[in-house]
């Protein structure tokens, strides 16, 4: 069967358009026309290029140079689709392409979808866990850039340091790395752990307490972030989601990245909640296989959170004290067993940091 | 142009492409690039340059990127592997105790990697680009323009970035001067001083306005652009002309932000072809070119290497 057209043809060499007659050889799967100086045309519709532009289609053959043919009968369109649909010419590329605005939709959710629960499942565990390749020693270089960073440490009050760090030896902290207690002459309600160890203690929150075992509170909830690497697996998590988002959406547009970069900082904001409660309840165990009475640490949340505290940089686990933390620690005071005994040793050294 | 002749050929640039298309295009790319973990990229990005191209007309006739994904499959991974060299060569150094020589070497590196990325990528960006299966050329020299170019940095240094101006129009004039439509030459007439103190006064007077101005100001360089170009073949020539309007881009960017914000950035593709479509209707051609009579002068050149090395460096292709 041979079907028939008008194209225009350009034979690579000028920019003249040629008017031919082009005709479609089924039988033979192939072009035939021939070009204004009288040349006759053969090509093989394997070795042929197609382009769709709005109405009309693009025939390409050859490659040095590469010849054109532009048709815009729709009806011999339509019959030469029809024939490479049946043949099975459509490259899996076009065949995607033609399912429409819908399908491109819907594989756009999905995509999103696909790209959402990874962000939010996948890719914190996997940082969490490759957590463990990270040697020890960076945590410290992390700790030590941080020190070097930061003045307050002018304000250190030298004799509070080195009653803290007594009390401290005191205890079984279940420590994996050396501690560094550090008293900082300040009004701040606050206290944080660095990744190398170092547990920065304000004054301010010092004065609050009224015993040792908010004390023990304290510090347990505090190791507790060292033992378990907490900086350094939200540093993980962090840069991973950062990487993640920016990975993926950076190549779209910027203003996608931004939004990416956005809610990075929110789910950072849900890992550090996550990474506090952890620490409670590690510094509960903490404060309990020590002997001494967790109701300490409930009373010290209790006033904290009256208190407005002052929000530290994120990576270095401020501490919110939230209705639910305090819930939380009630609710393990009553249901966990232990058993609590005066400790006059501490209570001494606790009078002793008080002053 | 007085003697306006009644033989003397009209032209029209135009930008067709449907947001509705190219979303297609970009959904399908991503599917199939993010399944294949990635290593789809250069055949995404061939498919969309073809589209792109392909939606460019010049009185009615499309333009064509002949580029492939095998073409530019190989430029990535020599990209890829030039990338790891250098990046090789500065830890070697660090692990050497070393690191400032290995800084400088890198540093180095990527100074001369950048003219040779952008030689490259004009070449075959344009030996793979056609109209009518004309093909466009470039035939600036190699040695030539990696030392101009890193001339002008250097001068663009010790100047403290006030040559940056003049760097700018001498590349763009060094790259244009050497586009070849088939036998049509391309010209720029662009001074870097003028285009120094427009960058000046778009600089102060955005300040002043509260940032209103900035799309004046892009008018401005756009204008500048598009203005000092011109094509020429045998004394005949055509001159191009910008008539975009420091509102009409306050309007583009002002929409565009409304769809991608509105549409959460799914709206990304309509965004891109309205602004193709606003760019290419505006600029005019005029002049005296019969585009019958263009000959096939330029050579095919297919080493893909130069164009994935300035995609990295996420140059602009156009500078």
């Amino acid at each position: 069967m041979r079907t028939k057209t008008i194209g225009v043809f350009y034979d690579g060499i000028s920019s003249l358009s040629q008017e031919i007659e082009l005709i479609f050889n089924q039988d033979k799967s192939a072009f035939t026309f021939e070009s204004q100086n009288k040349e006759s045309n053969y090509w093989e519709l394997t070795s042929v290029g197609f382009d769709k532009k709005g109405k009309a289609l693009h025939l390409y053959h050859g490659n040095n140079p590469i010849q054109i043919i532009k048709i815009t009968d729709s009806h011999f369109i339509a019959n030469l689709n029809n024939f490479r649909t049946k043949n099975g010419h459509l490259g899996f590329y076009y065949k995607l392409l033609n399912l429409g605005i819908k399908f491109h939709l819907g594989i756009a959710l999905f995509i999103f979808g696909v790209i959402g629960l990874c962000y939010v499942y996948i890719i914190p565990w996997v940082a969490e866990k490759s957590v463990v390749l990270i040697p020890d020693t960076y945590d410290d270089t992390l700790g030590n850039t941080f020190f070097e960073q930061n003045t307050f440490l002018d304000s250190i009050d030298v004799n509070k340091t080195k009653a803290l760090n007594i009390f401290a030896k005191e205890l079984n902290l279940k420590n994996t790395k050396k501690l560094k207690f550090t008293v900082i002459d300040s009004d701040i309600m606050n206290a944080f752990a660095l990744p190398d160890g170092s547990i920065v203690v304000y004054t301010g929150i010092l004065d609050s307490m009224k015993s040792y075992d908010e004390l023990v509170g304290l510090l347990g909830h505090e190791v507790a972030h060292v033992n378990n690497r907490h900086s350094m697996k939200m540093l993980c998590r962090n840069l991973s989601g950062y990487l993640f988002v920016s990975t993926i959406l950076g190549d779209v547009n910027g203003i996608m990245a931004v939004l990416g970069e956005n809610a990075n900082t929110l789910q950072s904001l849900s890992f550090s909640r996550e990474f506090e409660k952890e620490a409670d309840i590690e510094g509960f165990k903490i404060v309990t296989l020590n002997k001494i009475n967790p109701k300490g640490m409930s009373t010290l949340f209790k006033r904290l959170q009256k208190e407005s505290v002052i929000a530290i940089p994120e990576f270095l686990s401020s501490h919110p004290v939230t209705e639910e933390r305090i819930r939380y620690i009630d609710k393990l005071i009553k249901t966990e067993s232990f058993h609590s005994k005066e400790n006059p040793e501490l209570k001494r050294l606790f009078e002793e940091i008080k002053k | 142009m007085e003697n306006t002749l009644q033989n003397n050929p009209s032209y029209k640039l135009e930008f067709q492409g449907k947001g509705n298309d190219f979303f297609g295009i970009i959904i399908v790319n991503w599917l199939l690039t993010i399944i294949t973990l990635g290593i789809y990229y250069p055949w995404a990005k061939a498919k969309k340059l073809q589209f792109l191209y392909g939606e460019t007309s010049l009185n009615g006739d499309a333009f064509e990127f002949h580029g492939t994904g095998k073409e530019m499959f190989k430029g990535f991974v020599k990209a890829v592997v030039l990338f790891l060299v250098l990046y090789g060569l500065l830890f070697l150094f660090i692990y050497l105790k070393a690191p400032v020589v290995g800084l400088i070497l890198f540093y180095l590196g990527f100074l001369a990697i950048l003219p040779l990325a952008i030689h490259g990528s004009y070449r075959y960006r344009m030996s793979r680009t056609s109209w009518r299966g004309i093909r466009f050329g470039y035939r600036g020299d190699k040695k030539e323009f990696t030392l101009n170019f890193i001339k002008w940095i250097f001068l663009t240094i010790i100047t403290l970035g006030i040559y940056g101006s003049w760097m700018s129009i001498n590349t763009r004039s060094y790259l244009l001067k050497n586009i070849r439509f088939g036998n049509i030459e391309f010209n720029y007439d662009g001074d870097g001083g003028d285009y120094f103190v427009l960058n000046l006064k778009g600089y102060f007077l955005t300040i002043i306005t509260f940032g209103i101005y900035i799309f004046w100001w892009e008018k401005d360089l756009f204008e500048y652009y598009i203005d000092n170009l011109s094509l020429n073949h045998n004394g005949k020539e055509i001159a191009l002309n910008s008539t975009v309007t420091g509102g009409g881009f306050f309007k583009l960017a002002i929409v565009n932000i409304l769809i991608i914000i509105f549409t959460l950035g799914f709206g990304y593709a309509w965004a891109a072809t309205r602004t193709l479509k606003y760019i290419f209707n505006n600029i005019e051609l005029k002049g005296n070119i019969d585009l019958d009579s263009i000959q096939q002068t330029e050579e095919n050149f297919k080493d893909a290497t130069g164009d994935d090395v300035s995609d990295f460096l996420d140059l602009d292709f156009v500078m």
